[in-house]
């Protein structure tokens, strides 16, 4: 059987199909070209069904506001006004929501990465005394509702513990949330344990210390894991709404998505669509930067080869 | 899932006595702490603060008195809370009727594409980056009554009768239910995808050359394969649509007159609207122990699946 090579605008024959349900004799048969045939259409429809509410938004914001208050109003607009843009992300002021956003982001990706990693380096490889208690809590917890903790953890916040701290206005409590993840833990755990034992034997052979292990030979190993939670947390981050909401009063500490529901009361229907493509860029532009990472697939991957 | 004993740790459990097993342990601990500390703020002391504070009569979020199960009785009479949770279900129901199939069908017939395969999936993937805020406006814009609503727009186009939509308290949980799939399905596609590529290519040649045909093929070989991937995704979904509550709060305020109320929506106009954390802290309550019924049937799926 043939491998092939299968870039993503590569022109692929019907001959060549090696993978999934229909296999290139099937496309002989007439019946099977009407269920494929059918297939291509379902698969376009849900496409466009994905992506018109996205285009809309973004020829939305091209627009003038006589064309929004127009009866009947135009899908696509007659007049372009791409100067509007600029405009309106001045008089927001989006900037200094953005890095609002990017300083919550930051904090969550280094609190994230350093205390989930170490937590899942000592499930996977230290394995303390109770450590099977403790895994067995972190499966637990990850399916455990989330019902319950609006009030107390509100209240927590207000008046932090031990010193009595407010963390209103500040981003701490949206960074010990992101710290407190099961499943990035698990994560770390599950890759650590994949890395292979005659690595680190070979390298305390040479003398290397418990440290020196760690920062030498599974964290440089550990880049591509780093990778993939990096990307889940920036997504979440930026996602993220509820806990913002409740603990930034302060406009000047809002971020997109808090700003973003401040401006559904406030700020005339143009303005809001405007901002809304403001919020979908970043993760945009991750997208297409670490496609590969984000949606990994390869389409040979059922084929022996 | 729990993979203990494998044959790692070996180089770890050297036996250098018993203050040296002491001190290893101890800088493991270390490491573990911050992580387990901001799971034990997050995660489980919220359950013990708030069952305690359920119990009690609330000023602010202050205690003040003891008042036994009062808050659960008080909740459970209101004719809302009923309301919520048959419109807590219809959430869960109208989810399961659209989001749980299509995500599988749109990965089966995706895996099948020949043409412009990674060109479709991006497409699927795209309502993913979208935040969960900029969506909900997006489809409040779409749904929006009058003419200058985007599918009311549409529907003039087509010389159709302009809808209601979220103001219609019987489609408002279908619609957004409808945006909460938009945004969501694709990730679980992506995940499909996966498994799907996954199935050895060999069973399908088996089946073939025992003439079976693609739909044979499709059902005794593809279904069956993603069958436990699929009944997982099953049962997460059902859980977290039960703790909907962003997407009604934004596009319909739970409105109208409730239609679209949810039991974790109610929750929060409880505790941050109208000041009565103890009534919210049972709605909490309530909600934590049908979806931990759920969670428990999930872990003993989960087992036999793995069994």
């Amino acid at each position: 059987m043939k491998k092939k090579q299968n870039k993503s605008f590569h022109i692929n024959k019907f001959s060549d199909k090696t993978y999934g349900i229909i296999t290139a004799l099937d496309f002989k048969k007439g019946d099977v070209k009407l269920i494929y045939g059918i297939a291509v259409a379902f698969i376009v429809i849900v496409s466009l069904i994905c992506i018109v509410p996205i285009i809309w938004l973004f020829v939305s914001c091209l627009k003038g506001m006589d064309e929004f208050l127009a009866i009947p109003p135009t899908f696509f607009p007659k007049e372009l006004h791409p100067e509007k843009i600029a405009e309106v992300w001045k008089e927001l002021n989006f900037g200094k929501y953005f890095l609002n956003t990017a300083v919550m982001i930051v904090g969550s990706l280094i609190g994230t990465i350093f205390l989930n990693g170490i937590a899942g380096y000592a499930l996977s490889r230290l394995k303390p005394l109770g450590s099977s208690v403790l895994f067995a809590l972190i499966m637990w917890t990850m399916m455990m509702p989330q019902t319950l903790n609006l009030v107390p953890l509100f209240k927590n916040f207000l008046n932090y513990t031990v010193f009595h701290f407010n963390l209103t206005n500040t981003h701490w409590p949206m960074w010990i949330i992101s710290v407190a993840n099961c499943m990035n833990i698990l994560m770390f755990k599950n890759f650590f344990d994949t890395i292979p034992l005659s690595y680190v034997e070979s390298a305390k052979l040479d003398g290397a210390s418990d440290l020196g292990v760690f920062t030498k030979i599974i964290v440089p190993l550990s880049r591509p894991i780093i990778a993939v939670i990096a990307l889940r947390v920036a997504v979440a981050n930026w996602d993220m709404f509820l806990w913002p909401y409740l603990m930034l009063k302060d406009p000047d500490k809002y971020t997109v998505s808090v700003m973003l529901y401040y401006m559904k009361t406030t700020f005339g229907i143009d303005k809001q669509i405007m901002a809304a493509f403001f919020a979908i860029i970043p993760p945009a532009v991750i997208f297409v930067l670490f496609q590969k990472q984000i949606v990994h697939n390869d389409n040979n991957a059922g084929v022996k080869g | 899932m729990l993979k203990e004993k494998s044959t790692q740790s070996v180089g770890y459990e050297k036996k250098g006595g018993f203050f040296a097993a002491i001190r290893k342990n101890r800088i493991a601990w270390l490491l573990l702490l911050p992580s387990f500390y901001a799971l034990f703020v997050v995660m489980w002391k919220p359950v013990f603060t708030g069952a305690y504070m359920s119990l009690f009569e609330t000023q602010g979020y202050e205690t003040v008195k003891f008042v036994g199960l009062a808050n659960y009785i008080d909740v459970i009479k209101d004719p809302v809370f009923l309301e919520t949770l048959i419109n807590t279900f219809e959430y869960v129901l109208w989810s399961l009727v659209i989001g749980f199939c299509l995500p599988l069908a749109v990965a089966i017939a995706l895996n099948e594409m020949v043409h412009f395969k990674s060109l479709f999936r991006t497409a699927v993937y795209l309502p993913v980056l979208v935040p969960m805020v900029a969506s909900s406006l997006i489809w409040y814009f779409m749904y929006m009554p009058g003419p200058s609503g985007v599918l009311n727009m549409l529907l003039a186009k087509a010389g159709l009768p302009a809808g209601q939509w979220l103001q219609n308290p019987k489609l408002t949980i279908l619609l957004i239910v409808i945006s909460m799939t938009w945004k969501s399905f694709g990730a679980t596609v992506v995940i499909y995808l996966a498994s799907l590529q996954g199935i050895s290519q060999d069973l399908y040649e088996a089946a073939t050359i025992d003439g079976a045909g693609i739909i044979k093929r499709a059902m005794h070989i593809t279904i069956p394969q993603v069958m436990p991937m699929a009944l997982l995704m099953l049962v997460s979904q059902i859980i977290s649509v039960f703790q909907t509550m962003n997407q009604p709060m934004i596009m319909t305020d739970g409105g109208p007159n409730n239609a679209s109320m949810t039991l974790s929506l109610e929750a929060y106009y409880e505790a941050f609207r109208y000041m009565r954390a103890d009534k919210s802290l049972a709605i909490g309550i309530i909600s934590f122990l049908i979806l931990l019924v759920m969670t428990v049937f999930y872990f003993r799926l989960q087992k036999k699946l793995e069994g």
